[in-house]
C-alpha cells in the first residue's frame, strides 16, 4: 500500500522500515509532543519510505537476542554493560553513547515486550536471558545471562511487532519506493540542510520529488559490498551512498565484522554453538589451528580473532575448496562436527544441522562442513548526534545538518566503535531509533512554521527537490533506452541464446569478489591500492555504463539494482580510503602491516567523503581509558 | 556416501511464465493498482477489483537452461538466470534463507518459497504425460518433498529436468513472478493485528508502573509462539481454493494472525476478535481443505489452527446467542 496521492510538503519522512525505521516512527507518533500537536489540529504529516515490502527488512533475520541488564537470571548492572560495550569496541565507541545504551536498554527492551515481541520466559515469567559474547559481570570477571532472546528469533519478533503497532497508529508507509536522492542545499556558510528526496516508485517506475522538513535515513547495512554475507541481497548501503553523493561524511567505514562460521559460498550463518558444542575447525592438512594462534581458548576465541585464523590459514595455502565448487578458490576450512555424535547433534544443534542440510547438502554427523568468514555488520555509517542529528565534522567541530537524521546501522552515534558486540545492534537500531523520533517531534513542536508552511518557503524548497527528480527522471529514461538493441533480448523468446552484455547483478557479483579478495577481515597498503585502482580503473565505469534489458519501467528490478550498484561502487571507494588511512590494527580492522594497535595516532573516528578527504574526530573517552582488549 | 553422490550436478530448464505490464494509462486507474486508495472498508471494492481484473499486458512462457547442482535452492538458479542470461527477469526474493518471507511463487504448480525449494526436490522429466490428456496436471501432491522427488539415480541422463514457475496464485500478477499480495496485508490489517494488552502491570515498590514487563510464563508462551512465527509470505493463500475465489474468505494468513493475539495470555480483546471472525468472510468461510497447512515454511498447521480458532468462534457466537 502506498499513498495516492502525495503530499506537497511532509514534516518528516523516514527511509527504511527495519527496526531503526519502524522505532523512530514509533517515537515519533507516540510522543507527548505529537499527541500535543494532534490535539491541536495540526498533525505533523509523515511518510515511511522503503524499498521492501512491509515485514521484509533484514532485522527479521536477526537470531541472537538483545542485550540489557535486566538481571532477570543473573544479578547485572548497566555500568557492566557500559565497559563491556567499550571493551568490545577496542576503545573507539564514544563513551557518552555508550553509556546511554546500556542505561536505556533494560526500559528499551520491557517497552519492546508491550508492543508484543514474544520473548522466551523463565518459568516464573520475566523475560528470559541467556549468555553471549563479550557480555560479563563486575567489569570483566565472570559471564553474565544478559541477553534477551525469543528462540532463534529475536528480529524476527522484533520487526513484527514494530510493525503491529505501526498499523495501530496508522503509521502511512509507501512500499517498494527506492530512494535515489537526497537533496541537502548549502548557504554561503557551507551550512547544510536537508530538503528532500527523490524516490522511484518501483510499481510504475514513476519518479517523484518528496519534500521533507525532516528526514531520516534508516537503510540498513552494507554487507553486500563482500561475496561471502549473512547480509540479505537488498543491504547495499543506500543511506550511507545517498549522504555521499549529498557531499556529507561517513564514520569509521573501515570497520565491518565478519563472523567466523559462514557455511562457505552461502555466506549463511552457523551459529557459535557448533563451536560451542565441540565442533573444531580444521585446515586443509587437518589440523586443528585454533590452538595455535589463540591457547587456551582454542576454537572458542573472540569472532575477529577466529575470523583471521581462517584467513591466515588460507592465505598461507591451507584453506580447502567447497566441495560444491571443487576446481574453485581454496578460500574455505573445515568445521567438524563429526566428533559430537549424533544424538547431541540432534538436540543441541538442529538449526545449524538443518542448514547444513539444506544448503550444502551434506550430513554433518559424517562430513566436514566448509566455513569462511561471513560479512555481517557495518560498524561505521552516517555520523549521527545521540539525538539522532547527522552532523559534519568540520575545522575539528560538529556541524549539524538541519532537517537531517539517521539510525540504526546505516548510521554511527559510535556505540560500537571497531568491533560490536553481540545483541547490542538490536538495541542500536530501536533504542537511538525512537529518540531520533522523540527529537523529531519536539523540533516541530518547537517550531511555528511546522504543520503551517509557509507558501513562499515550499517554493524554494520544491525548486530543489524538483530539478533533482526531473534529472532523475531523464536520466531514468536514458537507463530504459537499450544502448545497443541487439543485444536486448528481455520481450524476445531468443533471449537465452544471446550472449547479453554487463548488467548490474554481474557488477555487483564482481565487485564482492574484489572486495573479499582485498579488504574482507584483513588487508594492507599494497591490496587496497590494487583494489582502489580496480575501482576506479573498471567497476565504477562499468556501473556508468550498465542500462536496463527491458524497456518497461514498471517493477523493473534491474533499474533499481543500477542504482545500488552505483552506490555500492561508490561507498566500497570509501570503505577502501579509510582503511588505508588507519595505520594500525584495531577491532575488526586488520591491517597486516600494521598489526598493532596505536592509540597515539588512531584513537579517533575516520571521517570521510566521496572525494576520498580524511579527517579524525577524537573518540568520547569519560570513563575507561583505553587498555588491551584480551579476552 | 560421497559428497559428489550428495550433490551432482544437473542440466535444468527453469520453464516460467512470464508477464509484462501494459504501462498505465493517464487518467485510468488500473485495477490492483498500488496506488488503490486507503478506502474506509479494507476489505473494500479496491482489493476485490485487484484480484479480479487481470491486468493487461503481454503474457508468455520462456525456457532457460542452465547447469546447477541437485542441492541449489531454486532461488540460486533465478540469480543465475539475472547475472548470466536475462537481467529483465523480475521476482522478489531479499534474506535468502527462507525468513523474510519475500519470495513465495508457484513451483509446479504448488505455492512455497523459492529459496527453501531445492532442485532436487521440484525437477521433473519433460514429458508431455505430466500433464493428462484433459491438459490437467496430477493432484493430490503429497505433503512430504522427500516422498514426491525424483529419483536422480533411476533416471535416464538424457532425461530433460524441467521446474515449472509462476506467480503465486490467488494473486494478481504484476510482472513476470512478482504477485500483488497487498489484498492479504490489507486483510491482516483489518484484524488489527497488535497487542491489545490489559495494562495489568506490577508496580514498583516506589509505585513506579511499566517498570516491567507483562509476566508470562512458558506454556502460555507456548500456547501462540509457533503462530508468532508468521512470516506473512503468502504460500498458504496461495493453496487455498476459498482464498482464490476472491473476496468471499479474509485468507488463513490473516486468521493465523488473530490467532496469534487470541492465543496470547497478554491480549485483553479475545472477545471482540471472535466477533471479527464472525463476520461471513471470516470462521464460516474457511472450507477445512487443509491445503494451507501443505508448504508452510515456518511449519505452522495452518489447518488445525484455523479449525480451532474456528470451534473458539462457534462456541463464542453459541454464548452470545445464549444471552
Amino acid at each position: 500500500m502506498s499513498p495516492k496521492q502525495l503530499e506537497t510538503q511532509y514534516d518528516v519522512v523516514i527511509v527504511g522500515a527495519g527496526a531503526a525505521g519502524l522505532s523512530a516512527s514509533l517515537g515519533l507518533v507516540r510522543s507527548e509532543r505529537f499527541a500535543q500537536m494532534k490535539e491541536e489540529g495540526r498533525t505533523p504529516r509523515v511518510l515511511v519510505i522503503s524499498k521492501l515490502q512491509p515485514l521484509r527488512s533484514h532485522t527479521g533475520s536477526a537470531e541472537g537476542g538483545i542485550a540489557a541488564s535486566l538481571g532477570n537470571i543473573d544479578h547485572d548492572d548497566w555500568h557492566w554493560h557500559f565497559y563491556d560495550t567499550i571493551k568490545g569496541s577496542d576503545w573507539l565507541a564514544d563513551q557518552d553513547m555508550a553509556e546511554i545504551l546500556a542505561k536505556e536498554a533494560p526500559s528499551m527492551v520491557i517497552g519492546l515486550e508491550h508492543d508484543g515481541v514474544a520473548f522466551s520466559r523463565t518459568e516464573d515469567g520475566h523475560i528470559a536471558q541467556r549468555l553471549f559474547g563479550g557480555h560479563t559481570a563486575e567489569f570483566g570477571k565472570q559471564p553474565v545471562r544478559r541477553t534477551a532472546y525469543a528462540a532463534d528469533r529475536i528480529g524476527h519478533q522484533i520487526l513484527h511487532a514494530l510493525w503491529q503497532q505501526c498499523v495501530k497508529e496508522g503509521v502511512e508507509f509507501a512500499e517498494e519506493w527506492y530512494v535515489s536522492d537526497l537533496v541537502v542545499e548549502r548557504d554561503g556558510a557551507g551550512h547544510a540542510t536537508a530538503r528532500g528526496l527523490v524516490v522511484i516508485d518501483t510499481h510504475t517506475g514513476k519518479v517523484h520529488g518528496v519534500n521533507a522538513r525532516n528526514i531520516v535515513l534508516a537503510t540498513g547495512g552494507a554487507g553486500r559490498l563482500f561475496h561471502t554475507t549473512s547480509n540479505s541481497w537488498d543491504l547495499t548501503g543506500d543511506g550511507m551512498a545517498l549522504a555521499l553523493e549529498a557531499g556529507l561524511q561517513l564514520e569509521d567505514t573501515e570497520f565491518v565484522q565478519f563472523h567466523p562460521t559462514g557455511l562457505a559460498h552461502t555466506g549463511i550463518l552457523l551459529s557459535e554453538a557448533a563451536r560451542g558444542e565441540g565442533g573444531r575447525l580444521l585446515n586443509a592438512d587437518g589440523e586443528h589451528f585454533m590452538d595455535r594462534y589463540a591457547p587456551g581458548h582454542g576454537d572458542l576465541a573472540a569472532r575477529d580473532v577466529v575470523s583471521r585464523s581462517i584467513v591466515a590459514e588460507v592465505d598461507a595455502g591451507r584453506g580447502v575448496a567447497d566441495p560444491k565448487d571443487p576446481n574453485g578458490p581454496k578460500d574455505c576450512v573445515w568445521l567438524d562436527l563429526t566428533g559430537i555424535g549424533e544424538q547431541t547433534l540432534r538436540e543441541k544443534l538442529p538449526e545449524v544441522c538443518d542448514t547444513v542440510r539444506e544448503y550444502a547438502g551434506l550430513d554433518p554427523a559424517h562430513d566436514l562442513i566448509p566455513i569462511k568468514p561471513t560479512a555481517h555488520y557495518t560498524m561505521g555509517g552516517i555520523p549521527i548526534t545521540a539525538d539522532g542529528n547527522v552532523y559534519e565534522w568540520v575545522d575539528g567541530a560538529r556541524r549539524i545538518v538541519d532537517g537531517l537524521f539517521a539510525a540504526g546501522e546505516c548510521s554511527c552515534v559510535s556505540v560500537h566503535g571497531a568491533n560490536r558486540l553481540g545483541a547490542n545492534s538490536l538495541l542500536d537500531a530501536c533504542l537511538f531509533g525512537s529518540r531520533t523520533g522523540a527529537t523529531i517531534a519536539a523540533d516541530i513542536a518547537d517550531d511555528p512554521m511546522a504543520g503551517m508552511p509557509d507558501e513562499e518557503m515550499i517554493d524554494v524548497d520544491s525548486t530543489t527537490v524538483d530539478d533533482a527528480a526531473s534529472r532523475r527522471e531523464a536520466e531514468i529514461k536514458s537507463l530504459l533506452q537499450p544502448a545497443d538493441a541487439e543485444s536486448v533480448g528481455a520481450d524476445d523468446d531468443t533471449a537465452d541464446d544471446a550472449q547479453p552484455d554487463d548488467n548490474p547483478y554481474r557488477l555487483m557479483a564482481d565487485l564482492g569478489a574484489l572486495m573479499e579478495r582485498y579488504a574482507a577481515v584483513r588487508c594492507d597498503h599494497d591490496g587496497i591500492v590494487s583494489a582502489l585502482a580496480a575501482l576506479d580503473g573498471e567497476l565504477a565505469p562499468r556501473a556508468e555504463r550498465l542500462h536496463a534489458h527491458s524497456d518497461t519501467a514498471a517493477y523493473n528490478q534491474e533499474l533499481t539494482a543500477i542504482l545500488e550498484a552505483r552506490h555500492l561502487v561508490a561507498l566500497a571507494a570509501v570503505m577502501l580510503t579509510a582503511s588505508d588511512a588507519r595505520e594500525e590494527s584495531r577491532g575488526s580492522l586488520c591491517r597486516t602491516d600494521h598489526p598493532q594497535r596505536d592509540d597515539e595516532r588512531f584513537l579517533a573516528h575516520s571521517m570521510v567523503t566521496r572525494g576520498r578527504s580524511v579527517d579524525w574526530q577524537p573518540v568520547t573517552i569519560t570513563a575507561y581509558p583505553p587498555k588491551a582488549r584480551q579476552y | 556416501m560421497t559428497n559428489a553422490a550428495v550433490d551432482r550436478m544437473l542440466t535444468v530448464t527453469l520453464r516460467v511464465s512470464r508477464f509484462t505490464p501494459k504501462p498505465e494509462r493517464p487518467g485510468r486507474r488500473r485495477g490492483g493498482s498500488p496506488f488503490g486508495s486507503r478506502s474506509k472498508s479494507p476489505f473494500g471494492a479496491d482489493a476485490g477489483a485487484g484480484r479480479t481484473n487481470r491486468a493487461r499486458g503481454k503474457r508468455w512462457t520462456q525456457d532457460y537452461t542452465l547447469d546447477v547442482h541437485a542441492s541449489d535452492s531454486v532461488l540460486d538458479c533465478l540469480l543465475a538466470i539475472k547475472r548470466e542470461q536475462d537481467p529483465s527477469l523480475a521476482f522478489r526474493y531479499s534474506c535468502g534463507h527462507g525468513m523474510c518471507g519475500s519470495d513465495a511463487v508457484a513451483i509446479n504448480g504448488t505455492p512455497t518459497l523459492l529459496c527453501t525449494a531445492k532442485v532436487r526436490d521440484w525437477v521433473r522429466p519433460d514429458t508431455p504425460g505430466f500433464v493428462g490428456d484433459d491438459g490437467f496436471r496430477p493432484t493430490g501432491e503429497p505433503v512430504d518433498a522427500d516422498a514426491h522427488a525424483l529419483d536422480l539415480d533411476a533416471l535416464d541422463p538424457d532425461t530433460t529436468l524441467v521446474i515449472e514457475l509462476a506467480a503465486l496464485p490467488g494473486f494478481p500478477t504484476q510482472r513476470d513472478l512478482i504477485a500483488d499480495i497487498d489484498p492479504m496485508l490489507d486483510q491482516i490489517r483489518k484484524l488489527e493485528p497488535y497487542l491489545k494488552a490489559a495494562g495489568e502491570l506490577q508496580v514498583t515498590d516506589e509505585g513506579k508502573i511499566n517498570a516491567f514487563e507483562y509476566l508470562q510464563n512458558p506454556e502460555q508462551l507456548a500456547r501462540y509462539e509457533l503462530l508468532s512465527n508468521c512470516i506473512a509470505c503468502g504460500v498458504c493463500e496461495g493453496s487455498c481454493p476459498v482464498y482464490a475465489g476472491g473476496d468471499a474468505f479474509i485468507g488463513p494468513a490473516a486468521m493465523i494472525a488473530a490467532s496469534r493475539f487470541i492465543n496470547d495470555s497478554r491480549d485483553n480483546a479475545t472477545a471482540s476478535r471472535l466477533t471479527a471472525l464472525m463476520e461471513p468472510d471470516g470462521a464460516r468461510a474457511c472450507q477445512s481443505v487443509r491445503a494451507c497447512s501443505m508448504h508452510c515454511p515456518k511449519g505452522i498447521d495452518v489447518g488445525e489452527e484455523l479449525w480451532q480458532t474456528i470451534q473458539k468462534v462457534d462456541a463464542a457466537r453459541v454464548s452470545s446467542e445464549a444471552e
